[in-house]
């Protein structure tokens, strides 16, 4: 068996999958594309893929990465990669094949940049991310099923900057990804919408680059 | 480009606009708008363009075989360009209207209502209000009436136009029985110029009712070229989770079980089957073609398909560890059809006997007797699948208490049988869903049971169901709307108009189903709920479904006599008065 380290993006509307769904259309793509993946051991075998950074729904990627093991002489050729090209829906497009051998890759994520737009008052937007900025510390507070978390935003999250467009403002940021986690983008975007009094939806949410360990 | 709806934005500009974007950010399960399918097709520039929808979610509708046919024949046949809305779920549906953003194709984003053909498939009477929901949110005028050049046709097609009077002022047309041969005189009448030509033409292609303008009924329409036609073979394969992940085979269309309460038995005469070495190809040809890895053998009653254990085992021996399910199991055929599932298939499967006793199967034409049933229960068992759900009917004509507490009984008798064959892994869970009177079939004139009645026999059942077994109920109060409309005649439409303000939609789903809504709905329209206007001359107005009167009135005195009928594949014609001429029954030899 050989592991594939697969470059991917996700535009258009492929940007609205969840991770299941781009688990699947990456099964579902080598299948169309005739090229198979290798199955898990068991009872009920499962195709042998995964995303190492999951993409939050309605977000762009440009540098997505899967990992799929596939079968002893499938090789990564430019053949290969063209198939799996035609074969994809809109919006999700394989870029680049590494072949990884036989070892089990297993990529950590040490970044992540972003950018998304805000609507509304660009000038408050633009005041909300200096005070981030400027803040020693940005506490808040992650609710989940299994109890509350505090996190300190500053600790996970930098280089955010606004710049003016059409109806508000296009907000970049890195978020950071350590051995105790990482913040979401929404809860700093949540942050810097409750500072500037606008609303917390991010849209055109993209990720620009990743950097791995 | 035809004009944007008034107060509606022009999303035909961009892809995807940022009108659209804006919403997507905001609502739940954003994909369900954006498109992006496997197969989905865009043929820029075409004419006519054709809008294909299906009312309700979108998770439901993408599955839909009905709509995957007309999407591939019209887009791969014909000159037109056909692509797809769904039914906005009410959190989009309402951001939609705040924002003045119009309904939009999944397939460019332009606003559905600049198209030129509208076609719904209707598939039951619990979808009504999305209709009016959909046309409301395109901004197409709700009434035919008052419809203009600008606005589509709008046409409405599927099982639930057997009676079309509660939609009749809704749509301009309606089209009966099975279009694939009528599709291309349908879209060549898009082509005439304004909208009297257009509806002039479609009035005049075999099948089309065009309320207040056909002289007479339309005459269901039959595909005979079904068993040479080929299955459709790219179908749109969708990216989120919908209910139904797997590729579908039509193999046989029709049943002839007879069974005196189903419609879709009676509306899909006569039986027509695939070859096999057809059925065989096209699904290892839509594997290719999806990417998937379950197959399903579709029709109305799989293990009636003359082929089937042939077909699984060809299918089986071609890919190796390929999930294959058919969908409808017969009760008196079970044992050897489980047969046939591969080993990590065998977890739940549902028999329908319907009714608690021997004589309301006779009654209704089921025809299971005890042992069968108790063969195929054994049969689940020792086949290894751990769960059995038995689905049965109450409200049926002539039942009795006894028949209620039937259900219990046989309930009982399989959970005895879980515990000795299936040695305690095994569960038997019960559905019970209350039977409503359709147009076109043996019992299209008896009486509805009743909410009343309906809840004391719903209560039997509970009282009586062995303890560990699990009873699910269909919502009784649904069931009264559904009956309302499936035989209302001439004016239940203002009933569905009056419900759709009062703010129904999804009545199908239990968390959006308000019955209040409803109510209010009778209240202002006169129109009792649960209290049919059956009125057998008006849907015979309508639609000439081919089925005799004579055999109707044989199926219903044969019912009261508890006598069954024959199925016409191997026994005796029952004379129903679909078989004639070019019309005959088409079996695998």
């Amino acid at each position: 068996m050989t592991w594939w380290l697969i470059t991917f993006s996700r535009r258009g509307p492929a940007r609205y999958l969840s991770h299941l769904d781009t688990a699947r259309v990456v099964q579902r793509t080598f299948a169309r594309a005739g090229v198979p993946i290798a199955l898990s051991q068991g009872m009920r075998p499962k195709p042998r893929v995964s995303l190492p950074l999951p993409l939050p729904v309605g977000a762009a990627g440009e540098q997505e990465l899967a990992v799929v093991e596939v079968p002893e002489g499938v090789e990564a050729t430019t053949a290969v990669l063209k198939a799996l090209r035609d074969a994809s829906p809109p919006g999700f497009a394989p870029e680049e094949i590494a072949d990884a051998g036989e070892r089990h890759p297993r990529p950590q994520a040490r970044a992540a940049e972003y950018a998304c737009v805000l609507d509304g008052d660009a000038g408050a937007i633009a005041a909300s991310v200096e005070r981030y900025n400027d803040a020693e510390d940005a506490i808040r507070e992650r609710v989940s099923p299994k109890g509350t978390r505090r996190l300190d935003l500053k600790d996970y999250a930098g280089d955010v900057v606004a710049t003016p467009v059409e109806g508000g403002a296009r907000v970049g940021f890195t978020i950071h990804h350590r051995s105790d986690g990482a913040a979401r983008p929404q809860e700093l975007i949540d942050l810097v919408a409750e500072w500037a009094q606008v609303e917390p939806v991010m849209r055109g949410l993209e990720r620009l680059h990743i950097t791995w360990e | 480009m035809k004009k944007s709806p008034p107060g509606f934005r022009d999303l035909s500009r961009d892809w995807p606009p940022d009108e659209v974007t804006r919403l997507l950010a905001r609502v739940t399960r954003p994909g369900r708008y954006a498109g992006g399918e496997f197969n989905t097709r865009v043929k820029a520039g075409a004419r006519p363009r054709v809008v294909l929808s299906y009312p309700d979610v979108y998770e439901i509708g993408v599955s839909n075989p009905a709509l995957q046919i007309l999407y591939s024949q019209i887009n791969d046949a014909t000159p037109a360009f056909a692509e797809r809305a769904y039914c906005p779920w009410p959190d989009m549906a309402d951001l939609m209207r705040t924002a003045g953003v119009p309904l939009w194709t999944l397939e460019t984003f332009a606003p559905v209502s600049t198209c030129d053909l509208w076609g719904f498939t209707l598939p039951h009477e619990l979808c009504y209000t999305n209709v009016l929901e959909m046309l409301d949110l395109a901004g197409v005028p709700l009434h035919a009436a008052e419809r203009d050049g600008e606005d589509p046709i709008v046409l409405g097609g599927g099982p639930a136009v057997a009676n079309p009077w509660p939609l009749a002022p809704f749509f301009d047309a309606f089209f009966i029985g099975e279009v694939e041969d009528q599709l291309g005189a349908i879209i060549a009448a898009m082509e005439q110029d304004g909208r009297e030509g257009r509806l002039q033409a479609l009035a005049a292609v075999p099948g089309v009712w065009v309320p207040g303008r056909s002289a007479g009924p339309a005459q269901r329409q039959v595909f005979m070229g079904f068993s040479a036609s080929q299955p459709v073979l790219r179908p749109v394969v969708p990216v989120l989770e919908a209910v139904h992940d797997r590729v579908v085979v039509e193999v046989m269309r029709g049943c002839t079980a007879g069974c005196r309460f189903c419609q879709a038995g009676m509306w899909y005469r006569p039986v027509r089957e695939r070859p096999v070495d057809l059925v065989v190809e096209a699904a290892d040809r839509l594997l290719d073609e999806t990417g998937c890895d379950e197959v399903s053998l579709l029709s109305l009653s799989s293990c009636d398909y003359g082929p089937v254990a042939e077909a699984l085992t060809r299918i089986r021996t071609l890919r190796p560890g390929l999930r294959v399910s058919l969908p409808s199991l017969r009760i008196d055929s079970a044992a050897q059809s489980l047969s046939g599932f591969a080993a990590d298939q065998r977890g739940s499967i549902t028999l329908a006997p319907e009714a608690g006793t021997q004589e309301l199967r006779d009654t209704i034409n089921k025809g299971v007797d005890e042992r069968q049933f108790d063969e195929a229960v054994r049969a689940t068992f020792k086949g290894g699948f751990t769960g059995l759900k038995l689905y049965f009917m109450i409200g049926l004509p002539g039942e009795a208490d006894d028949d209620v507490l039937g259900i219990a009984r046989m309930a009982g008798h399989a959970t005895r049988l879980a515990k000795e064959i299936g040695k305690g892994r095994a569960r038997v869970s019960v559905a019970v869903s209350s039977y409503v009177p359709k147009a076109h079939t043996p019992f299209e004139l008896e009486p509805f049971a009743g909410e009343q009645a309906l809840r004391r026999r719903q209560q039997l059942v509970r009282q009586a169901a062995p303890r560990g077994v699990r009873v699910a109920f269909h919502d009784v109060a649904a069931s009264v709307v559904e009956a309302t409309l499936a035989r209302g005649g001439p004016g239940t439409d203002r009933l569905v108009e009056e419900a759709w303000r009062h703010g129904a939609r999804f009545d199908g789903w239990s968390e959006h189903f308000d019955v209040r809504r409803w109510e209010e709905a009778a209240k202002a329209t006169g129109i009792g709920l649960g209290e049919p206007r059956v009125a057998r001359a008006s849907w015979l107005d309508a639609v000439d479904a081919r089925l005799s009167a004579g055999f109707f009135a044989d199926e219903l005195g044969r019912s009261r006599d508890g006598e069954l009928t024959e199925d016409c594949r191997d026994g005796a014609c029952s004379a129903c008065g679909v078989c004639a001429g070019d019309i005959q029954m088409d079996l695998v030899t």
